[in-house]
């Protein structure tokens, strides 16, 4: 008997699924989504823990060498799909759960390189902004590393295609954001803060060949060693396409950099949740019953991301399924019921509300300031209150699906009012570097979540923006 | 009274104490099956035991430079800690061994779990799952204080340390009834370091499965048991400590047991789904300025019936 | 004795050295932190098969936590960051050996000099009992001042190490409220 291939057959019954969600694929991700909650293909967080890669959305070339590194990391037995559209995700599951059992594709397959696929994250030794050289590596090498981690990958250089906001400062913004910190050194002059003489350690053996840590003042007075972790563009429970260059000691956050890299340059993008204003403005005629519906299930996938990121996945869960039936185009009257639980279960939970008040603050006036509106301006408050004002808004919404009047253009978008050249996403991105300073790591995450920008709303702006010059 | 268990018991606990944990995990699959709104079958709830057969094929992870000896031992540690504590839980009147300071060694078995979930965080040399490790001891420094109080509030009860002994103490009246408090704090120190539910933190999902993250085949597994089977231990446990032991009308002791530690895990399934992670820099400060204090004067309220005695 | 608690004493107390010679050849910092652990589990299951398995299982439990808490402050401190690049931990040798001879020395001797009961009359069963009453029967004050004088130097420690004072988080006349505190912690406030 074959019991190498009996395992397998067994493994691949219920494979963990690591799902990217490339820019634009929103649509293919809900559909993958639900597929995966209805076959019981529990999704995975990092290539380690998954035996599934699916690729959801049109490829973008930016991500590439990301990609490749994240099946990489995937350990044997493994296979991978990539899925343009939402009508190929039955077909593509099917397929790609076949190549999983079967004994000759695994074996077919070359085995995940240990050798070269170097190093994930090696944060703790990665950690120095500065990287005198010490290590010795190529830049390439380095660049390999530099991304790993799983899901947040950083792109060789050679790929990078920067098009769009590309004023001489984002670019060198972009320049060390983004591969790293051996091109800092290259910059040359671009001295930062934290640059410390490292020079001297030339003669001590490193641990796997990384470089030391550097060192600065930390929020409670210690000098503790700086970890430079990029979050995104590729992390789960995260909003595709967004990257903040983390600072972190210990787990408190320095510093939060936004990586303002155009992912999307190559192909315009239309964003999946503001289609119906989309449409509308293009000259469609589109019903509001429509577009209330669109808005709704947006919030309720951004209700499910925070929940997900508040370590409540029963609740998220819950929350996903009310967003797919939704979208599904489920009558009113169907949904109500189980949306009065999870806004009872999740709106009036003490111990939810205790662990997110207080945090990421932005009030009323902060917003008009910043350009916000949409429900993060109305919440007025921190993380709880903004998933509050999620909660009552979905309520309102779910009572209007029927309504069959032509869609008004100030009707608020998913994430605030609708308007291309300014996207209300952008506003919420631009929030984000000053909310996260001195937070702990799963506050920032919190607040990201709270927040929850649409990187494609951006993607449809910039090559808009493109196009045009 | 309980006496300790011929040599085939020190087969059966770990035996029993995997069926438990089976149990909890296939219970809380099929909950999540019907929240997601598939059938909920016998096989729908068995589906993940087929992380076995997935953990045996998969290739184990490698990293740069990491440290692989420590990172072995912590993945280890937990699970066999969890199993090793089950030596002095009686079920019904036997216990594999009722040592004299049976207490002190469940509690000792469950601290080995700080020192396994540190290295199993630090061994792979990953940033997310060092963050997992560290949370592990924040969230330890709060919960632990607690639950020892909660613990030395039964023992000072039964003037004993020994497991029988306390279970024996509760003749007519449980110590669940009378120390309310001490009950509530070990369920949640239970979940605590089993990583569980509301107490998952070191394993968040906004830290990408921390300690887990890095993790595959049979270290995974070996890891995710080990939180079922300490679950499993945990529900054991409160048992002699709490419910009065194996005592009770009509049935034999084993069967009393049995239905209790069984009533007790599902209540921690439930809690498990019912609440969203708490978050050590929240739980500290609660753990410290409350829980310490409440427990404390739990403690004296045995202390006091026991010197009028 | 019997034989298997001979040889397990034996086995216990090589293991233990063992662990102690690993202290100071192992060059990482989180290693060389597990093998103290080791070691010191070896001397709480020699202390057990003395017949004081409260006190061995005791050992056992503070030790863990102790030492895991110890790795994650000689790595946090340690000059060299993370405590991760390869380290000796011999310092100033020969002032360590001499101390360290002095110290073995004269324990040696008193493992000769104390005069050593000749045998034991009756083993009590449990002698948890007898530990708590020779610690704390006579000795009570003793024990209660020792446990307020460390609890004092632990909070005093920490008071002193925080870069935050009362005035730094309730203002000047201690009246600002909320306090000024970069993380919110858990109760009110």
């Amino acid at each position: 008997m074959d019991l190498t291939g009996t395992m397998l057959h067994a493994a691949a019954a219920r494979p963990r699924v690591l799902v990217v969600s490339m820019p634009g694929g929103a649509a293919v991700r809900l559909a993958a989504e639900r597929q995966l909650r209805l076959r019981d293909w529990p999704p995975a967080t990092t290539p380690a823990q998954a035996d599934l890669l699916l690729v959801a959305g049109p490829l973008c070339p930016y991500l590439n060498p990301a990609l490749e590194r994240l099946w990489q990391n995937l350990p044997a037995p493994r296979a991978r799909a990539h899925v343009r559209t939402a009508d190929e995700v039955l077909a593509a599951l099917d397929a790609v759960r076949a190549r999983l059992a079967s004994t000759a594709a695994q074996r077919d397959q070359e085995t995940p390189a240990e050798t070269d696929s170097r190093p994930r994250h090696d944060r703790r030794h990665e950690q120095s902004a500065e990287q005198d050289g010490t290590g010795g590596h190529t830049s390439q090498e380095k660049a390999a590393r530099d991304g790993e981690h799983g899901e947040e990958s950083v792109p060789d250089r050679g790929n990078g295609r920067y098009i769009g906001s590309g004023s001489d400062h984002s670019s060198r913004k972009r320049h060390h954001g983004s591969h790293g910190r051996e091109e800092k050194k290259g910059d040359g002059g671009d001295a930062h803060e934290d640059h410390q003489g490292h020079g001297g350690h030339g003669g001590i053996e490193m641990p796997g060949g990384l470089p030391m840590a550097g060192q600065g003042e930390d929020r409670d007075g210690l000098t503790l060693d700086r970890l430079h972790v990029p979050l995104g563009p590729l992390l789960s429970d995260w909003p595709a396409g967004l990257t903040l260059r983390l600072v972190l000691q210990g787990d408190v956050v320095q510093a939060a950099d936004l990586d303002e890299e155009p992912l999307f340059a190559s192909r315009p993008v239309e964003s999946f949740w503001v289609q119906p204003w989309l449409r509308s403005a293009a000259g469609e005629a589109v019903g509001s019953g429509e577009a209330v519906r669109r808005r709704a299930a947006a919030r309720l996938d951004s209700l499910g991301r925070l929940l997900m990121v508040a370590g409540w996945p029963a609740e998220a869960m819950k929350a996903h399924r009310l967003r797919d039936d939704l979208l599904d185009g489920a009558p009113a009257a169907a949904l109500a019921s189980r949306l009065e639980r999870l806004a009872r279960r999740v709106g009036r939970s003490r111990t939810l509300f205790w662990l997110t008040r207080g945090l990421g603050v932005v009030t009323a006036r902060d917003a008009r300031a910043a350009g916000v509106s949409g429900p993060a301006a109305r919440a007025d408050g921190d993380v709880a209150a903004r998933y509050r004002r999620w909660l009552t808004d979905i309520r309102h919404d779910v009572a209007r699906l029927d309504d069959s009047s032509a869609l008004d253009p100030a009707e608020e978008s998913p994430r605030g009012r609708w308007d291309a050249r300014q996207p209300p996403s952008a506003a919420l991105v631009a929030l984000l570097p000053h909310l996260l300073d001195g937070t702990e790591l799963a506050a920032a995450r919190l607040i990201v979540a709270s927040l929850d920008p649409d990187m494609d709303e951006l993607a449809a702006h910039s090559s808009e923006g493109a196009a045009r010059g | 009274m309980v006496e300790a268990g011929a040599w085939w018991t020190l087969l059966a606990a770990p035996a029993l104490l995997l069926g438990l944990a089976v149990l909890a995990v296939t219970t809380d699959a099929a909950l999540t099956a019907r929240d997601a709104g598939r059938p909920v079958t016998v096989s729908a709830a068995m589906r993940p035991l087929l992380a076995v057969p997935r953990a045996l094929v998969a290739q184990p992870r490698r990293m740069p430079a990491p440290d692989r000896v420590l990172w072995r031992a912590g993945v280890v540690s937990v699970p066999v800690a969890a199993v090793l504590s089950t030596l002095v839980i009686p079920f019904g009147n036997v216990a594999v061994a009722d040592l004299s300071v049976g207490l002190v060694w469940f509690n000792a078995m469950e601290v080995l779990t700080w020192a396994g979930l540190w290295l199993a965080g630090w061994g792979p040399n990953a940033a997310f799952s060092l963050v997992g490790g560290y949370r592990f001891l924040a969230q330890g420094l709060a919960y632990e204080l607690p639950l020892m109080f909660a613990l030395i509030s039964t023992a000072t009860g039964a003037q004993s340390l020994r497991v029988g002994d306390i279970a024996a103490a509760q003749d007519g009246l449980w110590y669940a009834v009378w120390m309310p408090v001490a009950f509530v704090v070990y369920l949640a120190g239970v979940l605590a370091f089993s990583f569980l539910g509301p107490f998952a933190y070191p394993v968040g999902q906004d830290i990408a499965g921390g300690v887990l993250s890095e993790t595959s085949g049979v270290d995974r597994l070996m890891l995710q048991a080990g939180r079922w089977l300490w679950l499993a231990a945990g529900a054991a446990m409160a048992v002699p400590l709490f419910l009065g032991g194996g005592a009770g009308p009509v049935l034999p002791a084993w069967a009393w047991s049995l239905i209790k530690t069984l009533l007790v895990l599902a209540v921690l399934v439930a809690a498990v789904r019912r609440l969203p992670v708490i978050r050590a820099d929240r739980y500290v400060e609660f753990a410290w300025v409350v829980l310490i204090p409440l427990t404390i004067v739990q403690t004296l309220v045995p202390a006091l019936v026991g010197l009028n005695r | 004795m019997g034989t298997t608690a001979a040889v397990l004493l034996w086995a216990l107390g090589v293991l233990a050295l063992v662990g102690g010679v690993l202290v100071f050849t192992l060059n990482s910092m989180a290693r060389v932190t597990f093998a103290l652990l080791g070691s010191l589990v070896c001397v709480g299951g020699v202390v057990t098969v003395l017949g004081l398995p409260y006190l061995g299982v005791v050992i056992l439990l503070m030790m863990v936590m102790e030492m895991v808490i110890m790795a994650v402050f000689m790595i946090a401190y340690m000059m060299n960051p993370a405590g991760l690049m390869p380290m000796s931990m011999l310092h100033n040798k020969r002032g360590a050996l001499a101390v360290s001879g002095v110290v073995f020395a004269v324990l040696t001797t008193a493992v000769f000099v104390v005069p050593w009961p000749d045998r034991p009359r009756v083993r009590p069963v449990d002698t948890t009992v007898q530990v708590g009453m020779s610690l704390m029967g006579d000795q009570m004050l003793t024990m209660v001042t020792l446990g307020f004088v460390l609890l004092a130097t632990m909070v005093g420690a920490t008071v002193l190490a925080t870069h935050r004072g009362r005035y730094d988080r309730f203002g000047d006349d201690l009246d600002q409220r909320p306090a000024h505190d970069p993380a919110g912690g858990g109760v009110g406030r």
